[in-house]
């Protein structure tokens, strides 16, 4: 069935500002209708007055108002449209930016679980069903119901006889139509199904032809090619069957209302129940139904496929974050103090296992204190990371940032005071100046140039053909991964937070950009509270305390000086036999 | 993009020589299709005329209503038989085009086949074909079409000349303008379509980097620039479907104004009777057919503009030395019958004693990256490392090699004989490859290790344990049956390269080629790796990119790549003593 009331359910408070709208919409569309079912009665009052051999202005003036009436029919659905795609998209628009704000609001823990993908199927195709949905249900379903209802009516007016034969004929055409295309829907998802598996084959393909040139492989990729347009070819026939059967209906419905026509209008006028006119009337809204049912009919799968859209828009809206931010505290102003007190934590989602990821760990750092974190892969650097920028919370214990615990402090003051800078910069699509702020137009042009300066991106922002406004490429956005950082540095840079964090790029830079990235790391640190997960040597230098974690514990921690003259701390031995597996 | 004529009727003329006798017989079908509603209109004409009496000759009522039914029951028959025949034609038509695309591509070298990006192509296999298939199909119907409307004009000239010019006249004119028109539309269609496409990215950028967000407290602006994309989209959409409704509109109004007309002109004389009811009714029905007919031939016309269009764009895919003409060369489909699987191993000829490069240089289009005049020399059984900076030519170098790109200058010889065609020449048995990021195919593991070959059970295994595959594929739960690819199981990075490099030992070259195994195995993997290959597979040739020691140790010779040229060619200890470029990459990967 047609999801009605779980549409109306969604929509309706998009729906309520635009009230006008569709009130206005509605009064359209039914004014239309009412042209277009008129019009053959013109045309019946100009044959019946011929006939007679009325006056010939009488004549005339049912010409003239016939095609005042279709032109104005015309004008009306035109602007119907209008107004059913402008409410359509702008309440859609309306609930597809409050679906990506809530989705945006919701806590790490359900975005690992989603790729953006998904999220962009979710958000622009499940929403865009919804669209569609408003302007097919109301235009066409509702529209040619009121138009098939009315043009029945007026048969019924005519002659009970011409009203029963023409509900049968409504309702045959109806029926056989649906069901024949239920029976042909099938065939061709098949066919769609199949279409995608070889487009699928093709992207493969043309994404590996070195693969397969080098291998031999030709001979039999073009194997493969056979053998999915052999499957494909019988599905295909099948499904141009389904269509002629519908083709082939459509035809015999004619015949149909024609062999009706013909019956029934012989024999009431020669009854002289009728006149010659409105034999003709008949002939004319027979033919006016058909299309009305045909429309019906194509808009049914849509509106049927668009119930699963609406679910999955539901569910999303139902989820909730698991990080409520209740906090109202602020933080202190310059490098802030940092403590763990205790903490444990373990990602809690379908893709882990539940196990502990860190386990007790226990620290206190001065304000304006750098931390050299080290460890393994999977030692609990990253998260350790992402706890103090509260993208989780701890399952115990508890963070305090300047004091105060992390859970309290207000959302948008413990963003502005707290920044991290990570190994992968994911940039937009979009111009320098969007990149570096966000989108967020507030920022003047000053402040930022002021940054780039500083960071020693001046030269290279200048250079670019259109400075700020430059675009840049999504993902890397065509730049060095050095270049990368130092971007995000200075993203950082624009809030000036007391407290950062910093994963420093692993991969080998040219000796220019890393002169680059080590003057900002030092400029990032001054007068600053910082953790540095380090994959280099000369990084570890500027830290003044050293934290070594091992599978979630704390395994050494100590001024790096002191450690480094400890001959049997960890840390020593490091620096002795070289660091390459602890910086991975 | 080069400008390049396209002769588009012949293209189009190829593809129906290609299928002569279908084609034929669709010509025929859907004549009939069209110009059978002829009948109907002369039924309704006698019926209005018998009724009020104009005539009392020829058919009653209920004969009438028998022809009626006997119509549609032809009409129907034909149509099935015509949309049969014309499923099959197009069918064929479709695949040739796509058939003779994806041969080319493979024919070109490799690593640059293509200028587009997988995606680009593969709107041209989908988008550019159905497009042409559709305005090829289209070509029957305008047959049809011509005999129905120039019949039509025939039967209304009979009843009146006059009003026959008056009405038809402007009515064609206008529809033919309005469906010209529509191209317009589809530049709207496309301004919707590329705001569509904004909106996706922002939110695939925005959802991919939910923690930089998040971290930036910077959701508030984001969501602003999304409402202002969605905003764009939405002026964009309404301007696609106004547009539409309104040409639509134009169709319905063109047909009621010309009803209006009729109705005008023959106020008087209908009222006189020379006009008839019957008359009138062949006026009406006609009308909505010829309106159609002159909507259906503009739509022909910017159709055929358009099937120029996605020709150019299909052979452009090609390559610019591909003739136009190959799109439609006729080549057997294999569509139905017996199909043997093709033999992929050609017999072995010359087994390998040296391969030998001379001068070879390439650089990209464009492009400073490459290599120049490169010469070196492998003698059969030994093991070449090559080696080098990032961006040094390596990869180029065993691409330019193996004619995975086309050398400007130089050449490969094998066995001291040029090799003339090199992408041809080195395929298996004579060569196997593994590029540096490898692609697997959305098959199982065991068809992604065979690729056609016909292989026994012992011997994939053996090339699963050469490549340290073993204990990998024994950990999946499907084994060798199961779907790998981009639509199967994730392997990692390392889980690819060592199939792949299974995949290479199955083919039982003379030469192995290895990009670079070291950016997705470890240390560890890659010493087993090495150690399995010499002790194993010790007769065969191996050329490897690397950088790491175990490999370097075990080199018979090492080709120190520096900026495109050749730095150092020589063994381990004398490159140390020798080589500071080699030195420098030897010291730098210890550290």
């Amino acid at each position: 069935m047609i999801p009605v009331r779980a549409y109306w359910r969604l929509l309706k408070k998009y729906l309520r500002p635009l009230r006008a709208r569709v009130v206005l919409l509605a009064v359209l569309l039914f004014t239309g209708i009412a042209f277009q079912v008129a019009n053959p009665q013109l045309i019946r009052a100009f044959i019946d007055g011929a006939q007679e051999g009325q006056d010939i202005s009488r004549l005339l003036s049912y010409a003239a108002i016939f095609i005042l009436l279709a032109v104005g029919h015309q004008a009306l659905s035109v602007l119907s449209t209008y107004f059913a795609e402008q409410v359509g998209w702008t309440a859609t628009n309306e609930m597809r930016a409050e679906l990506a704000e809530h989705l945006l609001e919701l806590d790490m823990s359900f975005h690992k679980t989603k790729t953006p993908g998904e999220l962009i199927e979710r958000i622009d195709g499940d929403v865009t069903t919804l669209s569609n949905f408003f302007s097919a249900f109301v235009i066409h379903v509702v529209g040619n119901a009121v138009l098939l209802a009315s043009v029945i009516f007026l048969m019924w007016r005519e002659h009970p006889l011409i009203g029963i034969g023409m509900t049968v004929f409504a309702l045959v055409a109806g029926v056989l139509m649906i069901g024949l295309q239920a029976v042909a829907i099938p065939w061709w998802r098949e066919v769609r199904g199949k279409r995608a598996e070889f487009f699928g084959f093709l992207g493969e393909q043309l994404g590996g032809t070195e693969d397969i040139r080098a291998n031999g492989a030709v001979p039999y990729m073009m194997h493969r090619f056979t053998l999915l347009h052999r499957e494909w070819l019988p599905l295909e026939v099948r499904g141009r069957w389904g269509f002629s059967m519908l083709w082939a209906t459509s035809i015999a419905v004619y015949v149909f209302g024609l062999a009706l026509v013909f019956g029934m209008g012989s024999r009431l006028l020669t009854a002289g129940t009728i006149t010659i006119g409105s034999v003709y009337l008949v002939f004319h809204y027979t033919e006016l139904i058909r299309h009305p049912i045909d429309q019906i009919r194509t808009q049914m799968e849509d509106l049927q496929k668009a119930g699963a859209g609406i679910a999955r828009v539901e569910e999303l809206f139902a989820a909730r974050t698991q990080l409520p931010e209740t906090g109202t505290g602020r933080l202190p102003t310059g490098p802030l103090a940092l403590e763990f007190d205790g903490v444990t934590f373990a990602y809690r989602d379908d893709a882990s296992d539940g196990e502990s990821v860190l386990d007790g760990v226990d620290l206190a750092m001065e304000p304006g204190r750098v931390l050299g974190l080290l460890g393994r892969t999977g030692s609990g650097k990253s998260t350790m990371a992402r706890l103090v920028t509260r993208l989780y919370d701890p399952t115990n214990g508890v963070i305090r940032v300047g004091g105060s615990d992390l859970r309290d402090i207000e959302r948008d003051d413990r963003r502005a005071r707290v920044g991290m800078v990570t190994q992968e910069v994911q940039l937009f699509r979009a111009t320098v100046r969007d990149n570096l702020t966000f989108f967020d137009s507030s920022v003047d042009d000053d402040h930022i140039w002021q940054v780039l300066l500083e960071l020693g991106l001046g030269d290279w922002v200048q250079g670019l053909p259109d400075g700020l406004d430059a675009m840049l490429e999504s993902g890397s956005g065509g730049l060095s991964a050095g270049q990368a950082q130092l971007l995000a540095f200075a993203r950082i840079f624009l809030r000036d937070p007391g407290l950062v964090i910093l994963d420093e790029a692993s991969s080998r830079l040219d000796p220019a950009t890393e002169v680059l990235i080590e003057r900002a790391v030092d400029r990032l640190l001054t007068d600053r509270t910082g953790i540095v997960i380090a994959h280099r040597l000369a990084t570890v230098d500027r830290a003044d305390d050293i934290l070594i974690l091992e599978r979630g514990r704390v395994v050494e921690h100590g001024p790096r000086e002191a450690l480094a003259a400890d001959p049997e701390s960890r840390f020593a031995t490091l620096l002795r036999t070289g660091m390459e597996e602890l910086l991975a | 993009m080069t400008t390049r004529r396209i002769p588009t009727a012949r293209l189009g003329l190829g593809l129906i020589k290609y299928q002569k006798g279908r084609y034929a017989a669709n010509v025929f079908a859907w004549a009939s299709i069209w110009v059978m509603p002829m009948i109907p209109a002369l039924i309704t004409k006698a019926f209005f005329d018998r009724i009020t009496g104009e005539q009392t000759a020829g058919f009653d009522v209920p004969t009438l209503v028998w022809l009626v039914v006997v119509y549609a029951f032809g009409r129907i028959t034909v149509m099935f038989l015509g949309m049969w025949n014309d499923a099959h034609l197009m069918f064929r038509i479709a695949t040739l085009m796509r058939r003779n695309m994806l041969e080319r591509i493979f024919e070109l070298p490799g690593a640059q086949s293509m200028k587009e990006s997988p995606g680009e192509a593969i709107s041209r296999f989908r988008d550019d074909v159905d497009e042409n298939v559709e305005s090829f199909s289209w070509t029957v119907d305008m047959i049809g079409l011509f005999v129905f409307t120039g019949l039509a004009i025939w039967i209304l000239v009979g009843i009146d000349g006059l009003l026959t010019a008056l009405v038809f006249g402007p009515s064609i004119a206008v529809v033919y303008l309005a469906a010209i028109a529509r191209h317009r539309i589809k530049k709207y269609r496309e301004a919707s379509r590329e705001a569509t496409g904004r909106i996706t990215e922002a939110l695939g950028e925005t959802f991919g980097s939910v923690q930089a967000i998040k971290v930036a407290g910077a959701e508030k602006p984001m969501i602003a620039h999304f409402r202002m994309l969605n905003d764009r989209r939405r002026s964009a959409a309404i301007k696609d479907k106004v547009l539409t409704a309104m040409l639509e509109s134009l169709f319905w109004n063109t047909i009621n104004i010309g009803t209006g007309i009729i109705l005008i002109v023959a106020a008087s004389s209908m009222r006189s009777g020379e006009f008839t009811v019957g008359e009138f009714a062949v006026f009406v029905y006609f009308l909505g057919f010829v309106t159609d007919a002159g909507f259906f031939l503009g739509l022909f016309i910017a159709r055929y503009q358009q099937a120029a269009v996605s020709f150019g764009r299909m052979v452009a895919l090609m390559g610019d030395d591909a003739p136009p003409l190959r799109l439609v060369e006729p080549v057997p489909l294999h569509l139905t019958g017996e199909i043997q699987p093709p033999d992929v191993v050609p017999p072995h000829l010359a087994p390998l004693e040296t391969l030998e490069v001379r001068d070879l240089t390439f650089h990209y289009p464009a492009s400073d990256d490459g290599i120049d005049d490169v010469s070196f020399a492998v003698p059969a059984g030994s093991f070449t490392v090559i080696t080098g900076r990032v961006g040094a030519g390596k990869t180029t170098l065993l691409r330019a090699i193996l004619g995975l790109v086309k050398p400007q200058r130089g050449e490969v010889l094998w066995n001291g004989e040029v090799v003339e065609e090199p992408a041809e020449f080195f395929i298996p048995p004579r060569s196997a490859y593994t590029p540096q990021v490898p692609r697997l195919f959305s098959m199982s593991l065991m068809e992604n290790l065979l690729m056609g070959r016909l292989d026994h059970e012992t011997e994939v295994q053996s090339a699963l344990a050469s490549a340290v595959m073993e204990p990998d594929v024994d950990a999946m739960p499907e084994g060798l049956a199961t779907l790998v690819g981009p639509m199967g199981v994730r392997l990692s990075g390392g889980q690819v390269q060592r199939s792949a490099t299974a995949r290479m030992f199955v083919r039982r070259p003379d030469l192995l080629v290895f990009d670079d195994v070291s950016s997705a195995l470890d240390v560890e993997t890659e010493r087993v790796l090495w150690e399995r290959l010499f002790r194993e597979r010790s007769g065969v040739t191996s050329l490897v990119v690397s950088h790491r020691h175990p490999a370097l140790q075990r080199a018979d010779q090492i080709v120190v790549m520096h900026q495109g040229r050749v730095a150092a060619i020589g063994r381990l200890n004398d490159l140390l003593a020798t080589s500071p470029e080699f030195r420098a990459l030897w010291e730098g990967e210890a550290e």
